[in-house]
């Protein structure tokens, strides 16, 4: 067997040497130095760097998906809108989600129409695509793993017209609060709710679920226009201690699907440590499953093979990643695995 | 107590025979009772609350899981609400008047108010004689009632200061026709936190 992915990357991140270059940058934008060296290895080149750095600096358009559970039709939700002041436009990937292109000074999570549950609100168009990947249907059992605050949950319940069932799990306690209240404000009725620490699902769950999303913890290096706290906040081992715990989780979400079922891994971080690396890990250590192509509602870019001097398995390309001065959204990763 | 021995303390739950179809029928009738019942299975979790739910066959597959582990769910399928030991016994939610409305194809136990009194409404407020724009009866003293906006959407639930529909006409617009339990308000100011208790009623 190959020699462990995390176990080469701790190598290398641990006697990461930043350059010059990368103390300019981060000193400039406020960032952890050894972020900046990793940006542009990523990336390629310093000039890139700085433009990802950029596009962190520029707020996000918040995005809303119509609640067909609660609106017969979404036509009806534009025009109440539209009476608010709130205009928007739909996006032409989805049918059922809208940018955001003027909130006419209205607080989007405080009207009426949002009260009812009529819509839900997004920060970016990120978080919209999983449910449209995973895509599962009226009679499926699916599971989200890291459920709340259940944008995820809410919209699979939406694309399953209520029927079926879906496990919603978190391990927090004020999240799940949220995730509750999420539920019922937007009419989710197949829902079983249940606080745990994922890593114990399989013993309850084994082989059970058609469909898995796990859309992991991580350090949202994606989602720092959103939350410029993260700047400073995940330091090289933390990074490398999120990918052990993502590494785990995965495995837990393998080993809780069906023969043939899906699996959806996603993280709002761009980071590679949190994403390539916890798939080619978990594709080292297992034998029962293997990387999906798929055709993503939106164009993203192809997975990262190459880090630092490391190689990663060529299939790992099929996964995606949303970078923000590219796609104009929060930056995103995504990749689709059947077990076999 | 380890993190992992807070989790295992999680409320009980059980297959319930009687007590929500009764309850149900008590506010609504037996016949709209049944046809909300309808290939559902009710489902209690007790623990500082008693919450009431009514679950299909694919989600009762999943409970059955969890059970077998020894372990109870957070929540499950349509949230019928809380009962309780005194009146009223049966604080319906939102989501479940607005399933049970589309099932019947009408409201019952409910007052439509107008825009400018759904406003304070959502801000915790009472419901007053003066937006009062249609009341569906049965309706009786001290017993919830589902809050509707003009649109016919459900926005809350209140407790009701009136006895039938007919006693409206002898209120003044200040009176008060329902008390505030819980609004879609609620969702902003005490959903995600602990601010603000979920219904405004004891016990």
């Amino acid at each position: 067997m190959k020699g462990s992915y995390l176990k080469m990357l701790e190598n290398v991140l641990s006697s990461l040497e930043v350059r010059e270059n990368s103390l300019k940058l981060a000193h400039r934008y406020g960032y952890l130095p050894y972020m900046i060296t990793r940006y542009i290895e990523m990336l390629g080149g310093e000039k890139e760097a700085e433009e990802l750095l950029k596009s962190f600096e520029k707020p996000l358009k918040h995005h809303l998906r119509c609640n067909t559970l609660k609106v017969s039709d979404c036509r009806d939700l534009e025009e109440r809108l539209e009476r608010l002041g709130i205009q928007v436009d739909k996006l032409p990937w989805c049918d059922i989600c809208y940018r955001v292109r003027g909130e006419g000074g209205v607080n989007l999570g405080a009207t009426h129409e949002f009260l009812a549950g009529m819509y839900y609100l997004y920060r970016g168009a990120a978080s919209l695509i999983p449910p449209i990947v995973l895509s599962p249907g009226p009679g499926d059992l699916v599971a989200d793993l890291a459920a709340a605050p259940g944008g995820k949950v809410t919209h699979m319940a939406q694309l399953m017209g209520n029927e079926g069932g879906i496990l919603a799990s978190d391990i927090n306690r004020e999240r799940m609060r949220a995730l509750r209240s999420n539920v019922e404000r937007m009419g989710v009725r197949n829902a079983v709710l249940l606080r745990i620490d994922a890593r114990r699902l399989p013993s309850i769950f084994q082989g059970f679920f058609a469909k898995v999303l796990l859309d992991a913890p991580c350090s949202g290096e994606g989602i720092i226009m959103i939350d410029p706290g993260r700047k400073k906040r995940t330091g090289i081992q933390n990074l490398l201690k999120f990918g052990r715990m993502q590494v785990e989780l995965l495995n837990s979400a393998v080993e809780m699907t069906a023969e043939g079922g899906l699996i959806l891994y996603t993280t709002c971080s761009i980071a590679p440590e949190e994403d390539e690396f916890v798939i080619a890990e978990v594709l080292r250590m297992r034998e029962d499953v293997e990387i999906q192509e798929f055709e993503p509602p939106i164009s993203m870019s192809r997975g990262i093979t190459h880090y630092f001097g490391i190689d990663l398995p060529e299939e790992v390309k099929a996964c995606r990643r949303l970078y923000p001065p590219i796609h104009g959204t929060e930056g995103f990763f995504l990749c689709l695995l059947k077990k076999v | 107590m380890s993190p992992e021995e807070g989790l295992r303390k999680s409320p009980k739950c059980w297959r319930d025979q009687q007590r929500i179809r009764r309850e149900i029928a008590r506010l609504f009738g037996k016949s709209q009772a049944e046809a909300a019942l309808q290939g559902k299975v009710p489902y209690i979790c007790g623990g500082r609350f008693m919450e009431a739910y009514l679950v299909s066959g694919d989600v009762l597959r999943i409970i059955d899981k969890i059970e077998a582990s020894g372990r109870y769910p957070y929540s499950a399928g349509i949230y019928v609400g809380r009962l309780r030991r005194r009146k009223p016994a049966l604080i319906p939610s939102v989501d479940f008047l607005t399933y049970l409305y589309s099932v019947l194809g009408r409201p019952l136990r409910a007052l439509t108010v107008s825009e400018s009194g759904l406003k304070p409404f959502l801000y915790g407020n009472d419901v007053l004689k003066a937006s009062v724009i249609r009341c569906h009866p049965p309706i009786d003293e001290d017993e919830v009632v589902g809050v509707l906006g003009r649109d016919k959407v459900v926005y809350g639930v209140g407790l009701s200061k009136i006895a039938s529909c007919r006693e409206l006409r002898s209120l003044k617009p200040t009176d008060p026709v329902a008390l505030n339990v819980f609004d879609v308000g609620w969702y902003v100011r005490g959903g995600t936190t602990l601010k603000e208790r979920k219904f405004k009623l004891q016990g």
